[in-house]
This record gives C-alpha cells, structure tokens and sequence, in this order.
C-alpha cells in the first residue's frame, strides 16, 4: 500500500497533474467563499472542463475542488459573518466574533491550519480503510449488492432534514426514473412513449446538473429583481498576518477536540447524502458540549472554529471513502465524480482500487497534496475573494447555467441532455417548493440501475426472495436498512414531542406571567 | 388540503399512470421476471408511499404555516422561460449567438439596468467575453465540441 501511495504522490507532483490540483483547488476556495454557491455548483460548473483531460487530472481538479471548497466558506464566514458554503455555518459563530474583535488574521489561519489537520486525519482514514472495505464488498453476490444500495437509500431518506416520509418518497422518484427507458438486463423497450432518446433511459448527470442548479439558482431568483450587495464587515485594509506557530500550538494543543471533531467530520462523511453542512454543526454542537469553557462559545473562541473546520474537511475524506470503495456517492460532489469516472468508461466500486490501483492512489495523493496546496491558496485569496464575492449573482448565474448546458450537451454530443437538464431543473425547483430533499432523489436516480440489475440476478440465480433474509451479509444490511427508517421515525417522534413540549411549557410561562 | 397532500397526489396519479403503462410489457424468455417486474414494485412502492404521505398530511391537519418570505414568481418563470428559449435555439442559432444572447437577456431580467447605461456595457461586455472564453477553452483546448446553428451554420 505504502509504495502504490509512494507511486501516486510520485505522479501527482508532476506538473500535468499538479496544475489542474492546484486549478482546481483555487477554484474550490473561490466557490467557496461566494455565498449562494455551494460547492456542489462548483464542481458542477467544473464538470465539462475535464471532459477533455486525462481521468486523473479530471479527477485531481475534482478533489482540489472539493478540497478548496471545503475550506473556502470559512473567508466569508469569518469576515463577512456570511457562511460561504453551509459547511462552514458554525465557523462563523467564533470566527465572525473573532475577526470584529480585531483579531481577522488569526480567524482565518486557525480555520485553515484546523482545516489542514481535520483533513489529513480524514485522509489517513481514507486510505486505511478503502482497500479493507473494498476487498470486504467483493464478497458480495447480489443479493448483499441490493440490500446495499437498499440501505443506502434508506439512510439517506433517513437522515435529510425533511420528514422520513418525503425522503423515502423523494428516494423512489428518483428510482422511477431510472425504469423509464429500456430494461438494463435484456434491452426489452419499457416505458418509451415512442420517445427514442427515453430507449437509452436517463442519464445521471443531467438530472443532478439540472436539479441542483436550478433549485440553487431559481430560489435566490425569487429574492432578485433589485440591486444587491454584500456590505463589507471587516476592513479591507486589516492585517491578517499571524505567528503560524502560534496557530498551530493553538490546535495541537486541543488534541482531543482536533480528533473527535475530525473522527465526526469522517463518519458524516462515510453516511450518505448529509455531508459538511451537517459534520460542521455536530462537530461544534459536540466541542461545546466537552468544552471547559461553553460559555465562550459564539464570542470568538478558537475551540468553536477549530471543531467546525477540522471537521468539515474531515468529512471530504470519509465521503470519498463510500464511493471508492462500494462505488456509493455521499453526496452530491463525489456524484458528480462517480460520473466524471463513468464517462472516461471507468466502472466503480469494489474493483476499483485493485483494477485501477495507478487511479485510485493518484486520488488519494492528490487528496493529500491538495491540503498544503489549499493552505497556500487560502492564505493568499482571502483578501482578494473578499472582492470576488461582489461580483452580483445576477451576472454570475447566467454564467454558471451556459456551462451546466455545455457539460449536459458534452456528455454524448447530443441536445436531448440539454432539454433533460431543463426537465429536471424545473423539477428539481418544484421539489424545493413542495419540500421534497433533493439528496434522496438523487441517490435514486443513480443507484437505481444497480438495484434493478442485481435484484433480477439475485432471482436469476436462485428466485427463493428469503436469500436477501436468511443471507448473513444481506439480512443484516437489511436489518440496519429497517433499523435506520425506525430510528429515524424514533428521532423525528421525539424532536416533535421536544417542540410540543416546549410550545407548552411557553404557554404556560405566559399564562403565569 | 395542504401542500403535502397535494404533492403526495401528484406523485400518486404520476406512479398509477406509469404501473398501468407496464401492464402491456412482454417477458422475454431468458429472464424469469419480465421487463415490467422491476418498475412494477418500484411504482408500487411509490404509489403506497405517496398515499401515506396524503394520509399523514390529511390527519395532521397542517395548517397553512406563516407566511412564507415574498418571492418574486414572475422572476422565476421568466428566468426558466429564457433558459427554455436558449435551449430551443441553441441547435437552430449556435452556441455562440445563441450564448451571447441568453448571457445579455437573463442578467438583464435578474437586475434590471433601470436605465444605468454602464450596466449595460458591462453586461454587453462580459457576455461576449464569457461566450469567446468558452468557445474557445472547450472547442479549441479542450476539444468538445459545441452545437452548430442549423441556420446559421456558425
């Protein structure tokens, strides 16, 4: 393992690989750092520029990306006191406090080195832990692939914001698209309605381009139609030098906070569909709760910073773990690359790492470089994001939907991919406005093939359905799937009963009163 | 009824249309299971769920909520029909007019320039830029290729 990492650094360094890392990463900490766009959109945007690059730049660029946009949120969170990425929401709490207390310098690198540290620990988890999960999942048949995916879907619909009830039906949407289009095992014609392009069924990336983009874009369209600007909180002329050693003595001298908060930024991770916007807010939420000092929580304590940043570029690390090894996204991001491996013809999944070992260590190298190149980058953009994020969205949307359109049409050259990302974009909007969470869906949406595939070699195989049960692999992955929905109904249940209670108890200190 | 209700519905009356749509499906001889098996539970599924959803919305008895923050609509439609209009046009036009064109109409229509003849330049200006920048970048760098006008033939 230690010489395929050795191989893949020794690859990385090299300027072809290198460049995009480091492209990819300043473009990372730019869409990061611009309020509205969610890294998600960046890597989006990013998608058809590596269409025409070899699969490891397209993929060190993705990472940089992914890297940098972790990262890029803290910028406008600490000095703006608006989070550029919901990842980087609790960062805000202390850093915003801190940088108005004259202190914006050391904000920003305790947030960078926390960063740095939070995702070198969720790189080692990363590389640990992918080649054992891998080999686990190869013994797999069928029958443990769909109970799986089925567990996936379920955790998902489980873990979003919304009831368990519209995920679950947000979840099935998505797998009801994959059955428009001829069947994936014998190419029977299903569900065409005489439409030819339907005969291929539906890509992914169009639909998640098209959902993502346009629930983003078309929701803050509704609050635009005046002129908008964002105010300067921290003066453009404030020093942000700092002692580095200082900084860092400031983190490592947390070692407990630096690793719980990294190891929740990495189980975030590793659970599908809830990533950095959900890691940074436990991660604090968990900081406070062991800290010495809660009080000093929201008043600009480096506690509050380091357990947000360290955990949100943590949870990088634990998303690409998924991916690689079942061939899972966790979210949208690693989606977005699951479909940049797939148009270059690279399968993934449990094979991935033994077949493609030159593609899978350069990931990791590059996950690894990506983090000193980051802390360069941010160091030196924060004050010039600080003027890119005044560009208005109104001229930066329109840019942002020609390059969805362009990575849509390049994907096979043809405008029906144009005209399904429109589709989807309005109901992607639509599913916003009634509630629906998008992260189901599309899961959905891209395991949906798999499951139909493996459900029907399962019965191909041997038709008895109690297999997926008496199965150990299979029934205790669909046991955690039931045990997931259960918790989940557990959790929303009592979240409820929090708030009658509460509502009550307000009634009551009002009558009082 | 509420808003749940109404979307559960919805996807309800979308999955009766689709399962009754599998019925016809022919098995093919090699597959124990026909082509419409996989759909068939798939719909199922999401028929029974989105009932529940009309089911718990209904016992829930949601009341409309408060009132959400204004959102301007009319924006959203026209912002939705000019992309569906640039999508349209892009095959007959060609990327790079029919580019240029959506890059000076939908930043126009999402900030009004209200008479402010700078924005206008700027808005002029950074749409040709962007389109040249991009034509060039995919067509000549990074070699994909970008739709053709069929009447323009550029």
């Amino acid at each position: 393992m230690y010489e395929l990492l050795g191989a893949g650094i020794a690859n990385i360094i090299q300027l072809k690989y290198l460049i995009p890392l480091t492209i990819g990463t300043l473009v990372g900490v730019i869409g990061g750092a611009l309020p509205g766009v969610t890294i998600t959109m960046t890597i989006i945007v990013a998608l058809p520029f590596t269409f025409g690059l070899d699969p490891l730049q397209g993929l060190s660029a993705m990472v940089g990306i992914y890297v940098g946009g972790s990262v890029g949120g803290l910028i406008t969170a600490t000095l703006l006191g608006i989070p550029g990425t919901p990842s980087s929401l609790a960062t805000m709490f202390d850093g915003f406090p801190m940088a108005k207390k004259g202190e914006p310098g050391r904000a920003i690198w305790l947030g960078i080195w926390a960063s740095f540290y939070g995702g070198l620990l969720g790189g080692i988890f990363l590389i640990a832990a992918t080649g054992p999960l891998a080999a686990f999942a190869l013994k797999f048949g069928p029958w443990e692939y769909f109970s799986l995916f089925v567990l996936a879907l379920s955790m998902v619909a489980g873990l979003v914001e919304a009831s368990l009830l519209k995920g679950l039906n947000a979840g099935m949407l998505g797998l009801v698209v994959t059955v428009l289009g001829n069947d994936p095992m014998m190419g029977v014609p299903r569900l065409t309605f005489g439409i030819r392009f339907l005969e291929g069924g539906v890509e992914f990336l169009p639909v998640l381009i098209g959902v993502f983009a346009f629930a983003q874009i078309m929701t803050d369209a509704e609050k635009m139609g005046g002129t908008q600007r964002i105010a300067q909180a921290v003066s453009a002329t404030a020093v942000f030098a700092v002692s580095h050693a200082k900084v860092t003595w400031e983190i490592l001298s947390r070692p407990f906070l630096l690793l719980w908060t990294s190891l929740i930024g990495v189980w975030i991770g590793v659970l599908p569909a809830i990533g950095g916007s959900a890691a940074n807010m436990m991660a604090y939420d968990q900081a406070k709760k062991f800290s010495k000092h809660p009080e000093e929580f929201g008043k600009g304590t480096p506690e509050g910073i380091i357990a947000s940043e360290a955990s949100n570029n943590a949870n990088v690390g634990g998303s690409l773990v998924t991916i690689m090894a079942f061939g899972i996204p966790g979210d949208a991001v690693t989606a977005v690359m699951l479909g940049a491996l797939t148009i270059h013809g690279i399968q993934s999944g449990p094979l991935f790492i033994s077949q493609q070992p030159t593609l899978a260590y350069g990931i990791f190298a590059a996950y690894l470089l990506a983090h000193p190149i980051m802390v360069v980058i941010t160091g030196i953009a924060a004050r010039w994001a600080l003027k890119v994020i005044t560009v208005p969205k109104s001229m930066l949307y329109p840019i942002v939907l020609v390059l969805c359109v362009v990575g849509a049409f390049a994907l096979n050259n043809t405008m029906s991919n144009v005209y399904v990302l429109l589709v989807f974009g309005v109901l992607g909007y639509a599913m916003v406005k009634v509630g629906l969470p998008l992260a189901p869906f599309i899961l959905g949406v891209i395991l949906g093939d798999q499951i139909e595939i493996n459900l029907i070699r399962s019965i191909m195989s041997d038709p008895d359905p109690w297999l997926f049960v008496t199965r150990p692999i299979s029934g205790l992955l669909l046991a955690t799937a039931v045990g997931s929905v259960v918790l989940a109904l557990w959790q929303h249940h009592r979240a409820e009963a929090k708030k009658r209670l509460r509502a009550e108890n307000a009634q009551a200190d009002a009558a009082d009163f | 009824m509420g808003r749940d209700a109404i979307t559960g519905l919805v996807v309800f009356a979308a999955s009766l249309f689709l399962f009754w749509a599998t019925l016809g499906l022919e098995r093919h001889p090699l597959v124990p299971v026909g082509p419409g098996y996989y759909p068939r539970l798939v719909l199922g599924a999401t028929g029974v769920l989105a009932l529940l959803l009309v089911v718990s919305d209904v016992i829930a008895h949601r009341r409309a909520g408060a009132p959400a923050a204004r959102a301007n609509y009319t924006l959203v439609a026209v912002a939705f029909a000019i992309f569906a209009i640039y999508a349209i046009a892009l095959p007959y036009l060609g990327f790079r007019l029919a580019t240029f064109a959506f890059l000076v109409a939908m930043p126009l229509a999402l900030e009004p320039p209200r008479g402010a003849r700078r924005r206008w330049m700027v808005v002029f200006v950074v749409a040709l830029v962007v389109t040249v920048v991009t034509y060039l970048a995919f067509e000549s760098y990074l070699q994909v290729l970008l739709p053709r006008g069929r009447w323009t033939g550029f």
